[in-house]
């Protein structure tokens, strides 16, 4: 376990990740990222359910599925014209990467469940992120990667 | 919504000031303004619609308003906005930045209370509480807010200067094999990892261990 990184218990499954440099990395950008998003109204992780609402059975579903969103619909649709944005997105990219990797892993062993509750939370996040042009939608899901962490 | 058009400049540096979760909005006045500006005040929960007034800060010519009750639900991030008034006229809206009260929040020091023996100092920490509403209130430690709260804690010889430090999880520590009849200074700090978050050290608690009884 190198240096910062923390090991999440997701109901069977474990997985290891880089905490620390996410969060610093997600700080450095927040500001940035947040003012691009002038949506208030709506979020795409938060409401109307609340990941915080999640059964602890439906945990590992939910965080597999969510770190395939952010690896499939958010990083690669946040371009930024700022490298130093574009730098810090695709180190938080490579640590969800390597994540879900090892997130699937234990899901192809059957043990990350998804039930119908994780389903429709799931629905709905997707639902959210459709509502929005893509590129607006990756800016904003982005923007909320601490809802996400603050969740794990 | 039959707004006046608004020429006054806005409020400036509009921000939440938090500690232990008390989440107060705090702005400067508008530039080249002096005396007499009244301002009222407005809050909103990410991702619901609707902008909500805070009655209690309305016409007041003060620069904060207290809304750790409205923002008290640290699962919800927040908005707040300001407007500004004077002689007739009136400034537009000016929002803060997206609040999250569990990473945004400042945390105090630990309480720091020592007692020795003749060879160790005993260190009992306790983590501040998270605001509340009133006094009777249920009291919430940060320790249940943040679970992975950790303590480092200093440790230093007054003699020698010589320190130690201790990165310890729960709240107690015995520093043994010291020596008799020396002062010992004791200062601690909160570290959370995640979300990264450390509190200042506290003050110094110096204690002296006891004379040696097996020396006579």
């Amino acid at each position: 376990l190198t240096a910062g990184n923390k090991i999440f218990h997701l109901g069977p499954c474990r997985v290891s990740l880089s905490i620390t440099e996410i969060r610093a990395g997600f700080n450095a950008i927040k500001a940035s990222i947040q003012a691009r998003d002038p949506i208030k109204t709506l979020s795409i992780l938060s409401h109307p359910y609340s990941l915080h609402k999640v059964k602890a059975s439906d945990r590992c579903c939910i965080a597999l599925h969510l770190f395939d969103f952010y690896v499939d619909k958010v990083f690669k649709h946040c371009k930024a014209e700022d490298s130093y944005l574009n730098r810090k997105i695709s180190s938080i990219a490579n640590s969800f990467l390597s994540a879900r990797r090892k997130l699937e892993q234990c899901h192809q062993q059957n043990q990350c469940p998804c039930g119908q509750e994780s389903d429709e939370k799931l629905e709905q996040v997707l639902v959210n992120y459709e509502g929005l042009n893509v590129t607006s939608a990756a800016i904003k899901s982005l923007g909320e990667l601490d809802i996400l962490l603050d969740w794990m | 919504s039959g707004e006046l058009y608004c020429s006054l400049p806005n409020p400036r540096n509009v921000r939440f000031e938090s500690v232990n979760m008390k989440n107060v909005l705090r702005w400067s006045a508008p530039e080249g303004t002096g005396d007499g500006v009244l301002y009222k005040v407005k809050y909103s929960v990410y991702g619901v619609g609707k902008w909500i007034r805070k009655p209690e800060c309305r016409n007041i010519n003060r620069t904060w308003c207290d809304l750790s009750s409205e923002t008290s639900d640290y699962e919800e991030q927040y908005y707040a906005s300001v407007k500004a008034f004077l002689n007739g006229m009136c400034s537009n809206w000016t929002e803060t930045t997206r609040f999250n009260p569990l990473t945004d929040t400042k945390i105090d020091p630990p309480m720091v209370s020592v007692s020795s023996t003749e060879k160790s100092i005993s260190i009992l920490l306790t983590a501040p509480e998270k605001w509340k509403r009133s006094p009777e209130g249920k009291s919430i430690s940060l320790l249940q807010v943040y679970p992975g709260l950790q303590y480092n804690v200093s440790v230093l010889n007054k003699k020698t200067k010589k320190r130690w430090f201790f990165s310890i999880s729960n709240n107690t520590l015995v520093v043994p094999w010291l020596e008799p009849e020396t002062a010992y200074c004791v200062s601690a700090q909160i570290h959370v990892t995640t979300p990264l978050l450390h509190s200042g050290f506290s003050n110094e608690q110096c204690i002296a261990t006891l004379k040696d009884q097996t020396t006579k």
